[in-house]
């Protein structure tokens, strides 16, 4: 049927005609950072998670959340998120060869709210939010602000942004003595750029540094002494790239930080976003993550190594390991601008994982899941 | 871009109007130098002068347009081809009086012509032989109306048609909801047209044999010239195409006056709306 082939055959190299054209950059709105959103979104998350060590349940938190997102006038745009968390279940935990000192459970809840204002002129947009998040014994304001610019052809973005945030920390009840309204602030600065090497390549780059003074102990853990100022420094290069043959996505990140509490982290992150028939992705993810321990994290048995006057903490967060997440996220987009997803991530952290050097001994390992829900809509 | 241009658009105020505008036409006008064969600090000329010498590097969006020209050339059994331009060394339609070119002057032409010749990858691209040309002007200002129409976008425009020498990419409908309403020029009377077109969202091209062309003993001898013969298209008087962008409708159409009687079987595979006039004035609609 030689009539059949030439017209399938013309049929096949349209089509990589049509892909050719959809390719050029700036026609469909890829590198769309510093463009107004011309669309407004409405997106409803429910998260939940839970971790525990061999034997022993401990946290496990239940969020839902609101973000929306509203195009005002054609330059400018609002949108906000709101999220209500209800925490139950043990304080995150130290060495669990002392669960009973951490026996103090915890049965909080937070309300957060976010909301942010862009406004873009031509290639640029400037940004500038403020958050606000309380818990019982904890309140944080937040403010930052942001400028973007694009290239003339929108294939480099840069963004410069600054972020201050003033905690207040209020534990009447804490372990090692009342804890009265302790101040924090924190000055974050960004310093980031994206490139599109191809038409299906994107690299993004960015730099953080913080720099934060106040009360960093955790007032729920005995003996935990930690330095009033901590400073972090955070480089994180994302890339992505896309595959017209299986119609999917590559996102490799990593991510490396230090802080003036002594630790270092690596973090290595790949999902695969595969574009399925039926407006279905499927997105698995691996992220392997190593870190060093504090300088004044001390190793069980607690209270080993410490000396009353010095720093001093048993936080198995700061402790020296290695973690791997698996994860797998499953979206279908509906008609009408809705997509529906859900996610769940399994998390395992033990010592002996962490790569090039010891791990913290004598730490159960750690283990988390979490699932999440979303709804969004598109208007 | 030596041709007329229209931007229609409908905006909350005239400030809005005027930023979206001004963001759109400075887009074009980018375009337009960085792949006009008129200025020597442009991509093209810089490509250009280096034939047969160093490859030029590219950046991403050439690399983009490249690929398309690549497209385009397998799609039209090489009878598009961006290194075609070099016939007008022997085709020169401005010409006082007009002739023809003799054969070996258009065979002269034809050998520096061969987009599979060139040397391209995704950081640069080299012509092999001296004398050898790009040219992106059967793509380019396409391809600027569907970037001044994703700008406009982005600048929370709805409504709005933009009109590149008469590619028009149409964005949404108009701000009563009805289709945009496109004319069809008469090839053989610039006054009159043939048909009309609603249009919403899509884009229409016309390719046609009335823009440049001069007139030997009668016949007519266009500016669309088949890379594979060094001769101008002789089926159609005009076609023009509705695609959902003005690159694949302008390549559409021109592939279509290059692909001649074989035309309307390949617009027909693709299921585009298309309107052509016959050598002898008939028009047929799909």
């Amino acid at each position: 049927m030689a009539a059949t082939d030439a017209t399938s055959d013309a049929c096949e190299r349209s089509a990589a005609l049509v892909a050719a054209a959809l390719a050029l950059p700036g026609i469909l709105p890829i590198a769309a950072h510093a463009q107004a959103p011309g669309e407004g979104v409405v997106a409803l998350r429910y998260y939940d998670y839970r971790d525990w060590q061999p034997g022993v349940d401990r946290m496990s938190v239940r969020s839902p959340s609101l973000y929306a997102l509203a195009p005002l006038s054609d330059p400018l745009s609002v949108q906000g998120s709101l999220v209500y968390d209800s925490v139950s279940g043990a304080s995150p935990l130290y060495h669990d060869t002392v669960s009973g000192a951490s026996g103090r459970g915890i049965g909080d809840y937070r309300t957060a709210g976010d909301v942010k204002v862009t406004k873009s002129f031509g290639d640029s947009a400037l940004a500038v939010g403020a958050a606000y998040s309380h818990e019982q014994d904890y309140i944080s304001r937040a403010a930052s602000i942001e400028w973007r610019r694009s290239s003339a052809d929108r294939n480099r973005t840069y963004v410069v942004g600054f972020g201050a945030a003033k905690d207040r920390i209020d534990a009447p009840e804490g372990v090692n003595g009342a804890v009265l309204d302790r101040p924090r602030e924190t000055y974050d600065y960004l310093l980031g750029m994206t490139q599109v090497l191809r038409a299906d390549a994107v690299v993004e780059t960015s730099v953080t540094w913080s720099d934060g003074h106040g009360y960093y102990s955790d007032p729920y853990k005995l003996l935990d002494a930690r330095p009033d100022h901590r400073r972090i420094f955070t480089w994180l290069t994302r890339y992505n790239q896309y595959f017209a043959g299986p119609d999917a996505t590559l996102r490799l990140a990593y991510r490396h930080l230090r802080d003036s509490f002594g630790d270092r982290s690596h973090m290595l992150e790949a999902t695969w976003v595969q574009g399925l028939p039926g407006g279905f992705t499927v997105a698995p993810t691996l992220r392997y993550l190593t870190q060093s321990a504090a300088d004044f994290y001390r190793d069980p048995p607690f209270p080993q190594g410490f000396v009353p006057g010095d720093l001093h903490t048993a936080d198995a967060r700061l402790s020296a390991f290695g973690a791997w997440t698996l994860g797998v996220r499953v979206a279908k987009a509906f008609a009408g601008g809705v997509t529906a997803d859900v996610a769940i991530n399994v998390y395992r952290q033990r010592g002996d994982w962490r790569a090039g050097g010891a791990g913290s001994p004598g730490l159960a390992e750690l283990s988390a899941r979490w699932i999440e829900f979303g709804l969004e809509k598109r208007f | 871009m030596a041709s007329e241009h229209e931007l229609v658009l409908y905006a909350a105020g005239p400030a809005s109007a005027e930023r979206a505008a001004q963001a759109a036409i400075a887009d074009v006008q980018r375009i337009e130098r960085k792949y006009t064969r008129y200025r020597d600090d442009s991509v093209t000329a810089t490509i250009n002068r280096a034939a047969g010498g160093d490859a030029i590097a590219i950046d991403a969006e050439t690399l983009a347009l490249l690929r398309y020209a690549d497209r385009c050339h397998r799609i039209s059994a090489g009878r598009f081809d961006i290194t075609s331009g070099v016939l007008r060394r022997a085709w020169d339609f401005r010409r006082e009086p007009p002739r023809v070119p003799t054969r070996d002057e258009i065979d002269a032409a034809r050998a520096l012509i061969g987009w599979e010749r060139v040397e391209w990858s995704e950081r640069d691209v080299r012509l092999p032989q001296a004398g050898m040309e790009l040219d992106f002007g059967g793509i380019g200002k396409e391809y600027a109306a569907d970037r001044a129409a994703a700008i406009l976008r982005d600048h929370g425009i709805a409504h709005a048609l933009v009109n590149l020498g008469g590619d028009v990419r149409a964005l949404g409908a108009r701000p009563d909801g009805a289709p945009w309403r496109i004319g069809i020029r008469d090839p053989r009377d610039a006054d009159a047209t043939i048909a009309t077109v609603a249009l919403v969202d899509d884009a229409i091209a016309t390719s046609g044999d009335y823009a440049r062309y001069v007139e030997v003993d009668g016949r007519r001898y266009c500016h669309i010239l088949d890379a594979t013969t060094g001769m101008p298209v002789t089926h159609f008087q005009s076609v023009s195409v509705v695609a959902p962008l003005a690159v694949l409708a302008g390549s559409y159409a021109t592939i279509a006056m290059l692909l001649g009687a074989s035309a309307r079987a390949f617009l027909d595979a693709q299921a585009l709306r298309y309107w052509t006039v016959d050598a002898d004035g008939t028009l047929v609609s799909a």
